[in-house]
């Protein structure tokens, strides 16, 4: 073979392996590639947060309190959301009230409609599976991993504590008429009735 | 040509007495009690002897032969006993995993096998392997532990978080919940954060290590009450038991009397005895035919500190 041919060939074989061994791709994309297929619960409750909150069918405060004032045990078993093996049952529940006082880490309402009975708002120490469960949001057996389910409330109790409750701290007084809507934990083995915790998906000054 | 009729007929009798033979011992075998195995990421912890033996006797009790493996945290142990388990022809593997993911593969060998697995108080990284697993809510344990441990230090602080084996979902699932809360105080600071493998002397080194870079510490949050006893150790050693809060998880024996003396500041009590024999039950049940069961079974955990201890008993008893 005559030496230019040989060179030629040498030099184009150099070229496409050269060509095909190295090649750039942003950061961005990178980063994308390597994220699909992880749980992102952020976006999981952003979805939820804009779809289906406010369709979420909730049960009024005040008939929750009466049927558990009658019935706990029963009450909870039937209409209650359990997770697992637990006293705690979860509730999505709605209603208005007329703010009585305002605290540290609730503001406490007396419901319309019936004034002896108090729901407390939660503002501060919003933690716990509270809203995860009240609203079914997730069910734990579709996680192959418990932290990506455990991530949802975490999620769900940041979104509140960003976007729900710091325009509804600021503006609240005593006396307002204020309607909510949320995540209610009752403990069959130690209730609180007199003292049940809304952790608010919906709050609005009226 | 008049011999073959012959060799025909004795080979199809040796065939006869070897169907005989095999069917008669399968039907042996079937009057033979079922063996069930227990499987324990380590009995070099309390809490995890008693998850192994109420697994075994409660199993026994339902008429099965049980023994206890014993993997010494090590998955390669883990490995070699289930390979020794399914040779040995066991009917259900009551598992305790050493590692989320590193586990995986000896479930699933066992599947293939035939022999079903449920997972006991720490879950393996797979939907499809064991047929359930039982296992405590570490993560709303830890959330109840957190918001106690933010009160208890009025919201601020300095403490060291010692965690448990990094491999192990329930480590990250009790640190997550716990963060979960403390992360949202500015004022209080975690000066260190390190692993001592759920070890109690590894807990009392690592945490004399930290306190020469940090001896003024407020409270140590440790991912399991062993860790908490060996924490509490080095406290004693520094003559800082006094100062300084120390929190655990489990409700193991140990840390319940030293809660009752006003040692250990609180921990989340899971029932290790609940836990093996729901495990036990159900793969009973399974065995049984029993299909419908959830394929994570989550068990609450109740926070206790030195005022409610009284309403309870060492690993999940309740008085």
């Amino acid at each position: 073979m005559k030496k230019p041919i040989k060179f030629f060939i040498i030099t184009v074989t150099l070229v496409l392996v050269g060509y095909n061994s190295v090649y750039f791709e942003s950061l961005d994309v990178k980063n994308t590639a390597k994220n699909a297929g992880v749980f992102n619960s952020v976006e999981f409750v952003d979805q939820f947060m804009g779809a289906k909150l406010p369709n979420l069918p909730a049960t009024d405060a005040n008939e929750l309190i009466g049927s558990l004032e009658l019935d706990l045990v029963g009450f909870t078993a039937e209409n209650g959301r359990k997770m697992g093996i637990s006293n705690d049952y979860y509730f999505v529940v709605e209603g208005t009230g007329e703010v009585q006082a305002i605290e540290d880490e609730d503001v406490i309402l007396s419901l319309i409609g019936n004034s002896k009975n108090k729901i407390r708002i939660a503002t501060d120490f919003i933690f716990g599976n509270t809203i995860r469960e009240a609203t079914a949001i997730a069910n734990i057996g579709d996680f192959q991993n418990t932290m990506d389910f455990n991530a949802i409330s975490v999620a769900l109790n940041d979104k509140v504590r960003t976007t729900i409750v710091p325009s509804f701290s600021k503006e609240v007084n005593i006396k307002d008429t204020v309607y909510f809507k949320g995540g209610v934990k009752v403990n069959t083995k130690n209730p609180t009735l007199k003292n049940l915790r809304v952790i608010p998906l919906i709050l609005n000054i009226e | 040509m008049t011999g073959q009729p012959l060799y025909f007929r004795l080979k199809s009798i040796a065939v006869l007495c070897i169907v005989i033979c095999i069917a008669g011992c399968n039907r042996n075998n079937e009057n033979a009690p079922k063996k069930m195995a227990v499987v324990v990421s380590t009995l070099n912890n309390p809490w995890f002897v008693v998850l192994g033996e109420s697994a075994a006797e409660r199993a026994r009790e339902l008429g099965y032969e049980t023994t206890i493996f014993d993997s010494q945290n090590n998955t390669a142990k883990e490995a070699e006993h289930f390979e020794n388990l399914i040779a040995a022809g066991y009917s259900a593997i009551l598992f305790n995993p050493t590692d989320a993911e590193g586990s995986v593969s000896n479930v699933n060998r066992a599947k293939k096998a035939g022999i079903p697995t449920f997972c006991m108080d720490r879950e393996v990284n797979s939907l499809d392997g064991p047929v359930t697993q039982i296992i405590s809510d570490s993560f709303s344990g830890c959330v109840d532990l957190g918001q106690y441990f933010v009160r208890q230090l009025n919201k601020k602080g300095k403490y060291v978080e010692l965690l448990g084996l990094v491999g192990d979902n329930n480590t990250w699932n009790r640190s997550k919940g716990f963060h979960s809360v403390v992360d949202h105080f500015p004022d209080l600071e975690m000066v260190a954060q390190q692993s001592a493998d759920f070890d109690r002397s590894k807990a009392m080194e690592v945490l004399e290590s930290v306190m020469q870079s940090h001896p003024d510490i407020d409270a140590v949050f440790c991912g399991n009450d062993a860790m908490a006893m060996g924490a509490y150790q080095a406290l004693v050693s520094a003559g800082k038991a006094d100062s300084v809060m120390v929190f655990g998880f489990d409700g193991a024996q140990d840390v319940m009397d030293a809660i009752k003396q006003k040692k250990i500041k609180a921990t989340a009590l899971q029932s290790p005895k609940f836990i093996a024999q729901t495990a036990a039950e159900l793969a009973d049940k399974y065995l049984q035919g029993e299909r419908d069961m959830d394929r994570k079974m989550p068990i609450a955990v109740e926070v206790i500190t030195q005022d409610n201890i009284g309403e309870f008993e060492a690993y999940g008893s309740e008085n």
